[in-house]
C-alpha cells in the first residue's frame, strides 16, 4: 500500500525506483520497476510486482531471491531496510519450487520438485514425503559427479533410462497429513504414471547385466571413496545458495547408515531405496566383502530379483483389516494344525512319503580305490539307508545314515550330466562323507529335496517339498541356459561385483550362489531385502565414511572414517586402524571455520584437531553431528523430527 | 473352523474319556536306557490312541490365559462359547503335543562333587535348568552361574548358552558317554556384557583393561547388540592351527567376521576380498581345549576347538587353535560366541540379570518375614521357618561344599553323567493342570510319598523328580487370580525328609509368597549319596498319584488358570499362546465388525 502512495510521486526524496527481473517472462524479459521505500515489506513488493505483470496466475510458490547477496528474502514482513536492500539490489521474482533430476540409490532418476528456497535438509524431506520414504534425514543430496562424467558419458549417456516424471506432484500440497492407501502415498495410486513411478521405488531393479556393473565407476582406494563426501550439499543452506539450477542432476543417497525403525508395513520404498544402495555398495566394493559373503548377497539378490519380477500385484489393495486378521489367525490355526497333526502327532498313522531308488553310492574311504557301487537307496523320514540290492532291502543296510543336522552339497555340472549329492553327516567319530550320483535331473531334484529338508530335521511330508524340488529344477534349468548363453532373465555374474566375475567363471559361480540360495529361498520379497540390508551392516567395513585429513601436528595426511558411534583414525598407506573414539566420550566439538579445523574434545582430556582435506570442513561437521542426532532418535520415541536439533548440531557459522 | 472346532472337540473327548485306562497303561511302561534310536522308536506315536498316554499338563496354559481378554464377568455368552471353543482347541493341540515331548534325566555334577539328578523335557532351555538349580542349590543365583560341559575324551569344554536347548544338546552324546555336565561359576560367560569395551574398544591384542563408566558401557551394548545387526568385535591376529593328521602346529593370520573366521591366504594382504574362509559358524560350536600342550603338543595351554556338536571322539573335523595367552584366547571365544549366537546372548544375559536380581530382592524380603533365617546364607532366607534346622544347617554345608569345591576348581570324582529317557513321565507328572493338580494333590497325596520314598534307599530318584517339579511349579509368579485364594495354591510341604512336620508349613508360605511375589523353594534337597536313579522301583511310589488328577482336572484342571509347570516351557510353547490370542482378537473383531 505504502508502495502505491510512493509510486505516486508525492514523495520523492524518501522513495527509490527498485528493479526485480520475473524469471518467468525470461531471461531477456525487462525488470519490472517499482518504486519503493525503505519501509516497504517484502509482501508489499511482491504485490506490486504481481499487479505490475498484469498475469493473473497462481504465484503463491514464488519468493524473491537476491542476487549478489545470493539470498532469499522469505520474510513478508520484514522491510527493504531490514534486509539492507537498496537500488542496486539485483533481485529476482522465481518460484521456489523447480524441478531437477533426481537420481536415486537405485540407479533410477526422477523429475521431481524440489524446493530451493528452504535448507537442503527440509526439501530433502519434502522430497522423501513424497516418494513416501520415512526418516528423511538420513538422506541428502549430493552434487551429481562433474568430471569424472566426462570420461564416462559416451558409456553412460545411452543407458540413461527412463526419468519418471513426479514433478505434477506439488510437494507442498503434501505437508498436510498424508494420507496411505495400504502403506503406500494415495498420490501415487491416482494414476497409472503414479502406479508405474511407485513400482520403481519400491521393487528393485531386475535385468542387470554384468556390464551394467563393470561400467559404473568403482572406487578403488580409501581415498577414492572419500571422494564422493566433498559432494554432499550443506544441509543448512537452500539448494540456490548452493548453486544449484533448475533441471540440474542431484543424488539421493542414504547419508547416515543408521537405519532407524525398518517397518516393512510402512516403509516399502525405504527398504527398497537402502536395499538398491546396499547392493551397490558391494557390487562395486564400496563396502568389500569376502568371496563367501559375495556368493550370500548374489544369493539374496537372486531371490530378490526372483521375487520381484514374479511379484507384478505389488499393488494390490489390502482388503478389510478385521477380515484379514482372522484370516491371518485361521491360516496360522490351518499350519498349527498341520505341524501337530499331519507331521507330529500323526506322523506314524499316515503314510509317510518316501524314496526308494536305485543310486549309485560311494564313500571315500582312505586307501581305497573303488569307485560308486550301484545301491538300493531308501530315504524315510530322516534317515537314509542302502541296501546291496532292492532284495535285501529288508535285511541289515550297509549304511545308515541320519541326516538330520547333516550338510548337504550338490556337486552338479549339468553339461556333464553330471548330478551329485555330497552329504557330510557328522557322527561321534567325525563326519561321515557319503556320494550319491543321479541318473537325471528328475531324480536329482527329488533326493536333493529329501535331503536337504531331512537335514533341517524335515521329512518329505513336509509341505514345502514340492517347492523345493521345483525350486531345484528351475536352478538346474538356469544352469543349462547359462550354459546355452540364451537369454535369461538374471544373469548371475551381474550379481557379483567385477572381481569375482573375473574370477569365477559362470558354472563355477552358480552352483555356489545355489548354495547360499539354498538358505534362503523360503523367505519372503521383504526379508530377503531385510536380511541383505543386516549383512550389509555386519561388513566390518560397513557404514564409514572416510575423509582425508591432516591432523593437527602430523605431517602427512591420514584418513579419518566416520561411522554412527565413532571416529576412526586410518593409515592411509596401510589401512590399520590407528585408533578409535567414541561419541559417548565426546565432550564437545568445535569448528573454526577460519582455518577450516575442527577440534573435539573428549573425556579423559584427549583432544583431537584435524583439517579436512578431501572435502569442505561443513561436510565432517555434519557427519559428526548428525550421528550424535541420529543416536538421540531412539530415545525421543517418535515424536515427529526434531529439526530444530539436527541444525544445531549439524548447522555452522561459516565464515563468510 | 466350526469342523476344526469339533475335531478338536473329539479329540478332547476321547482324550478325557481315557484319562484313567491312560494311566493304568503309563504305569506299565518302564524306564530305559537313554539311546537315541531306542527313543525314538518308543515314542508314543502312532494311532490317536496314544493321545491317551496323557501328556504331562501342557506348561505354558496358564500363560496361554493370560492373552484372552481379562476374566470379565459380564462377558457374554457368545465370548464364553468362543472361549470354550478355543479352549478346547488349545487343549486338544497342546496335548497331541504333549504327547510327543522327550523327556531326559540329567545328573549335574556340583562343585562340591556331588550330583544332582533333574529330569529335563525338551522344551527346556539351559535357562531353565539353571533356575531350577538355583532353586535347589540356594546359590546366589549370579549371572556366572552355568551349565558346563566336559567332554574328557577330546578334553575339551564349554559352557552352554542360556538358550539352548538341553535335550537336543545331549542327545548327540553317544550311549558310552564320558561326558559331564557341570554347574559352576565361570566369569567368561558373560564378560563380555560387565566390560564391553575390553572387546570392542581394546587395541589389538593388548590385554590393557580399562575402566568405562556403566552409562557408556550400556550405550556401547546397545550399539553393538541392538541394531539391526550385531556388531562382531574386530579380532584379528596371528594364531596357531594345529594342521590336519599331524602333530604340528602352524601360525596363520586370523580373522574373524560375522560370516566366520577368516586366514590371510600366503602372500595375499588382510584386505577382504583376498581373506580366505577358515570356517563358518552355522554347524560349529566353539570348546576350550584343555591341557593340550601335554595332549597336542601345543605351543601354550590356550587353545579353542571348533566341531560339530555331534562329533564327539577324534576326528579331522575338528579345528584346533591355539592363542599366546589366556586374554586372546578369551577374545576369540568370546567373538566367536557373539558372531554365532548374535542378540540371543544379549538377551540372555539381561534374564540371568534379571534373575540375579530378583533373586536378590527377594532374599531380602523373605528374611525380613523370617527372622529365624535372618542371616543365613543369601537362599537360605527365604526357606520357611518350620523346615528350619536340617535345611538351614545343611545349606551351610552346602555352601562350605561349594567354597571347598571352588578351592579345587575340579570335583575329583568322576561320574559318568547318567541319562535316561524317562518315558514314563506321564506319571510322574500329574495330567492336565498340574499344578493345581499338584498343590490340591500334594496336599492329599504327598505323605504316602516321602513315608515310601524314604524307607527305601534305591528311591533316590522320585524326590529328587519331584522337587525339580516343584521348583518348576513355583518359577512362575503366581498369576494374580492366583494371589487372590492363596491356599489353593500353597506350595505343599516340599517332599523333604522331615515329611509329615512340615505339614503346618502352608500358611507361611503364603506370606512369603505373597509378598515375595514368588514362592519359596523347597528346602534343598540332601546330597544324593549315591545316585541310581536307573532302578525301576522308583516309579513305584509315584505310581500312585495319577489316580488322583482326573478328579481335579474336573473341577479345576479345565479352567486351566493352574500356573503350570515350567515356565520355562515358555519357550517351547512359545507359539501357542500367540496364535491363540490371535485367533481370539480376530474372532472378537470380526464379532464386533458383524454386529
Amino acid at each position: 500500500m505504502a508502495g502505491i502512495k510512493t509510486s505516486s510521486g508525492e514523495y520523492i526524496d524518501s522513495s527509490w525506483e527498485l528493479r526485480v527481473h520475473i524469471e518467468d517472462l525470461g531471461e531477456d524479459a525487462d525488470p519490472v520497476t517499482l518504486r519503493v521505500t525503505g519501509e516497504t515489506h517484502i509482501g508489499g513488493v511482491i504485490l506490486q510486482v504481481v499487479e505490475k505483470t498484469g498475469i493473473s496466475r497462481d504465484w503463491s510458490d514464488h519468493a524473491l531471491w537476491w542476487k549478489q547477496k545470493r539470498q532469499w528474502l522469505l520474510k513478508t514482513n520484514w522491510t527493504l531496510d531490514k534486509y539492507g536492500i537498496q537500488a542496486d539490489a539485483l533481485l529476482l521474482f522465481m518460484p521456489q519450487h523447480k524441478p531437477v533430476i533426481l537420481s536415486l540409490p537405485n540407479q533410477r532418476s526422477l523429475r521431481i520438485r524440489v524446493c530451493f528456497s528452504g535448507t537442503t535438509f527440509s526439501s530433502c524431506a519434502e522430497v522423501c514425503k513424497v516418494l513416501g520414504v520415512r526418516h528423511p534425514e538420513e538422506l541428502s543430496f549430493l552434487k551429481a559427479p562433474e568430471e569424472r562424467e566426462k570420461k564416462k558419458k559416451k558409456e553412460k549417456d545411452p543407458v540413461t533410462q527412463e526419468i519418471f516424471d513426479l514433478t505434477s506432484f506439488q510437494p507442498s500440497n503434501f505437508n498436510t497429513t498424508q494420507v496411505q492407501v495400504g502403506g503406500i502415498p494415495s498420490h501415487f495410486m491416482g494414476s497409472p504414471e503414479g502406479q508405474e513411478c511407485y513400482k520403481a521405488l519400491s521393487v528393485c531393479r531386475t535385468g542387470l547385466t554384468p556390464e551394467d556393473v563393470q561400467k559404473r565407476y568403482k572406487p578403488t582406494t580409501v581415498v577414492d571413496k572419500s571422494a564422493i563426501h566433498a559432494r554432499w550439499l550443506d544441509s543448512s543452506k537452500s539448494l540456490m545458495q548452493q548453486g544449484v539450477q533448475e533441471g540440474d542432476r542431484l543424488w539421493l543417497r542414504f547419508k547416515y547408515f543408521t537405519f532407524h525403525d525398518l517397518d516393512p508395513k510402512m516403509d516399502a520404498v525405504r527398504i527398497n531405496l537402502i536395499f538398491e544402495q546396499a547392493r551397490w555398495a558391494v557390487l562395486l566394493e564400496e563396502t568389500e566383502c569376502t568371496e563367501e559373503e559375495m556368493m550370500v548377497f548374489a544369493a539374496l539378490q537372486y531371490h530378490v530379483n526372483k521375487l520381484s519380477v514374479n511379484a507384478d500385484n505389488c499393488m494390490h489393495l489390502p482388503n478389510d483389516p478385521a477380515l484379514q486378521d482372522l484370516d491371518e489367525a485361521l491360516s496360522h490355526l490351518e499350519v498349527k494344525m498341520e505341524a501337530s497333526t499331519a507331521s507330529e502327532a500323526l506322523e506314524g498313522i499316515e503314510l509317510e512319503p518316501e524314496l526308494q531308488e536305485n543310486l549309485r553310492v560311494f564313500r571315500p574311504r582312505k586307501m581305497t580305490l573303488k569307485g560308486y557301487k550301484q545301491n538300493w537307496v531308501m530315504l524315510k523320514g530322516t534317515n537314509m539307508s542302502c541296501y546291496k540290492s532292492k532284495e535285501e532291502a529288508r535285511g541289515e543296510p550297509l549304511i545308515m545314515l541320519a541326516l538330520k543336522g547333516c550338510e548337504v552339497i550338490p556337486e552338479v555340472n549339468v553339461a556333464s550330466q553330471k548330478f551329485c549329492i555330497r552329504l557330510l553327516v557328522p557322527s561321534p567319530e567325525g563326519m561321515n562323507e557319503v556320494y550319491l550320483r543321479c541318473e537325471n535331473e528328475q531324480q536329482y531334484a527329488r533326493w536333493m529335496a529329501g535331503s536337504r529338508l531331512a537335514a533341517k530335521g524335515r521329512t518329505m511330508g513336509d509341505s514345502s517339498y514340492d517347492a523345493e524340488v521345483q525350486s531345484i529344477l528351475s536352478f538346474l534349468d538356469l544352469q543349462k541356459s547359462n550354459q546355452n548363453a540364451a537369454a535369461e532373465s538374471i544373469n548371475m555374474l551381474a550379481l557379483v561385483s567385477p572381481r569375482y566375475q573375473k574370477k569365477l567363471k559362470l558354472k563355477q559361480l552358480s552352483p555356489r550362489i545355489l548354495e547360499a540360495y539354498q538358505n534362503i529361498a523360503q523367505i519372503s520379497l521383504v526379508e530377503a531385502k531385510l536380511r541383505f540390508i543386516q549383512d550389509w551392516q555386519s561388513l566390518p567395513d560397513f557404514g564409514i565414511s572416510y575423509f582425508v585429513v591432516r591432523f593437527k601436528g602430523a605431517r602427512r595426511d591420514e584418513i579419518l572414517g566416520i561411522a554412527s558411534n565413532r571416529l576412526i583414525r586410518i593409515d592411509l598407506n596401510v589401512g590399520d586402524v590407528v585408533k578409535t573414539w567414541m561419541y559417548n566420550n565426546m565432550k564437545q566439538w568445535n569448528v573454526n571455520w577460519d582455518i577450516r579445523q575442527v577440534s573435539i574434545e573428549f573425556t579423559e582430556n584427549i583432544n583431537v584437531a584435524f583439517t579436512c582435506v578431501s572435502a569442505p570442513c561443513k561436510v565432517v561437521h555434519e557427519y559428526i553431528g548428525g550421528y550424535i542426532f541420529m543416536s538421540t532418535r531412539a530415545k525421543a520415541g517418535s515424536k515427529g523430527l526434531n529439526e530444530e536439533l539436527f541444525h544445531k548440531l549439524t548447522g555452522g557459522h561459516e565464515a563468510l | 473352523m466350526a469342523e476344526l472346532v469339533a475335531d478338536c472337540k473329539d479329540a478332547e473327548m476321547k482324550v478325557n474319556n481315557q484319562t484313567n485306562p491312560s494311566m493304568a497303561l503309563a504305569s506299565n511302561v518302564a524306564t530305559f536306557a537313554y539311546d537315541i534310536p531306542d527313543f525314538t522308536h518308543d515314542l508314543p506315536t502312532g494311532s490317536t490312541d496314544d493321545l491317551s498316554y496323557l501328556p504331562p499338563p501342557p506348561p505354558s496354559e496358564w500363560e496361554m490365559d493370560l492373552p484372552p481378554p481379562p476374566p470379565d464377568p459380564e462377558m457374554s455368552e457368545e465370548k464364553d462359547e468362543s472361549k470354550d471353543k478355543v479352549d478346547q482347541i488349545k487343549l486338544a493341540l497342546d496335548k497331541m503335543k504333549e504327547a510327543k515331548v522327550k523327556k531326559l534325566i540329567v545328573k549335574i555334577h556340583m562343585t562340591d562333587n556331588s550330583t544332582k539328578t533333574l529330569m529335563v523335557d525338551e522344551r527346556q532351555t539351559v535357562r531353565d535348568i539353571l533356575d531350577n538349580l538355583f532353586e535347589k542349590t540356594h546359590c546366589d543365583c549370579s549371572i556366572e552361574w552355568c551349565l558346563y560341559e566336559e567332554n574328557p575324551e577330546l578334553q575339551i569344554e564349554r559352557f552352554f548358552e542360556d538358550h539352548e536347548n538341553i535335550v537336543e544338546i545331549l542327545s548327540v552324546w553317544t550311549r558310552d558317554s564320558e561326558n559331564k555336565i557341570r554347574f559352576l561359576k565361570k566369569n567368561e560367560k558373560y564378560a563380555v556384557f560387565k566390560n564391553p569395551q575390553n572387546f570392542y574398544m581394546a587395541r589389538k591384542g593388548s590385554a590393557d583393561t580399562k575402566d568405562m563408566n556403566e552409562k557408556s558401557k550400556v550405550a556401547l551394548l546397545e550399539q553393538s547388540f541392538c541394531g539391526a545387526s550385531v556388531v562382531v568385535p574386530e579380532l584379528e591376529g596371528a594364531i596357531f592351527l594345529k594342521e590336519d593328521g599331524k602333530k604340528s602346529w602352524k601360525k596363520r593370520y586370523f580373522l574373524l567376521r560375522a560370516s566366520g573366521i577368516y586366514y590371510v591366504p600366503k602372500g595375499k594382504t588382510k584386505t577382504s576380498r583376498d581373506l580366505a574362509c577358515f570356517i563358518q559358524f552355522d554347524n560349529v560350536n566353539v570348546y576350550y581345549g584343555m591341557q593340550y600342550k601335554v595332549k597336542y603338543k601345543a605351543p601354550t595351554d590356550h587353545c579353542f576347538v571348533l566341531k560339530h556338536p555331534q562329533i564327539q571322539k577324534e576326528s579331522q573335523y575338528i579345528k584346533y587353535l591355539c592363542c599366546e595367552d589366556p586374554w586372546v584366547l578369551h577374545q576369540w571365544v568370546t567373538g566367536i560366541r557373539i558372531a554365532k549366537y548374535g542378540k540371543i546372548l544379549y538377551d540372555n544375559y539381561k534374564s540371568a540379570v534379571h534373575k540375579a536380581g530378583l533373586a536378590s530382592r527377594w532374599s531380602s524380603l523373605s528374611s525380613s518375614s523370617a527372622p529365624s533365617t535372618k542371616g543365613e546364607s543369601q537362599g537360605n532366607g527365604h526357606i520357611p521357618q518350620n523346615v528350619t534346622n536340617v535345611s538351614s544347617s545343611f545349606s551351610d554345608a552346602w555352601k562350605r561344599g561349594e567354597a571347598v569345591g571352588k578351592d579345587k576348581q575340579q570335583p575329583i570324582d568322576i561320574r559318568k553323567t547318567e541319562q535316561k529317557i524317562s518315558h514314563p513321565a506321564p506319571t510322574k507328572q500329574p495330567p492336565p493342570a498340574p499344578v493345581r493338580v499338584s498343590s490340591n494333590m500334594h496336599a492329599a497325596a504327598t505323605p504316602p510319598l516321602p513315608l515310601k520314598a524314604k524307607p527305601a534307599v534305591t528311591n533316590r530318584p522320585p524326590p529328587t523328580t519331584t522337587i525339580s517339579q516343584w521348583g518348576d511349579d513355583f518359577l512362575p509368579p503366581p498369576p494374580p487370580e492366583l494371589l487372590d485364594t492363596p491356599p489353593d495354591f500353597l506350595p505343599p510341604p516340599p517332599p523333604s525328609f522331615n515329611s509329615g512336620s512340615d505339614y503346618p508349613a502352608p500358611p507361611q508360605f503364603t506370606n512369603v509368597g505373597g509378598t515375595g511375589g514368588a514362592p519359596p523353594p523347597p528346602p534343598p534337597p540332601p546330597p544324593p549319596a549315591t545316585p541310581s536313579p536307573t532302578s525301576a522301583p522308583p516309579q513305584l511310589p509315584i505310581k500312585k498319584q495319577p489316580p488322583n488328577p482326573p478328579k481335579r482336572r474336573d473341577s479345576t484342571g479345565l479352567r486351566s488358570n493352574a500356573p503350570n509347570s515350567l515356565m520355562a516351557n515358555g519357550g517351547g510353547a512359545g507359539g501357542q499362546p500367540d496364535f491363540m490370542s490371535d485367533l481370539m482378537n480376530a474372532l472378537q473383531k470380526k464379532r464386533s465388525t458383524t454386529a
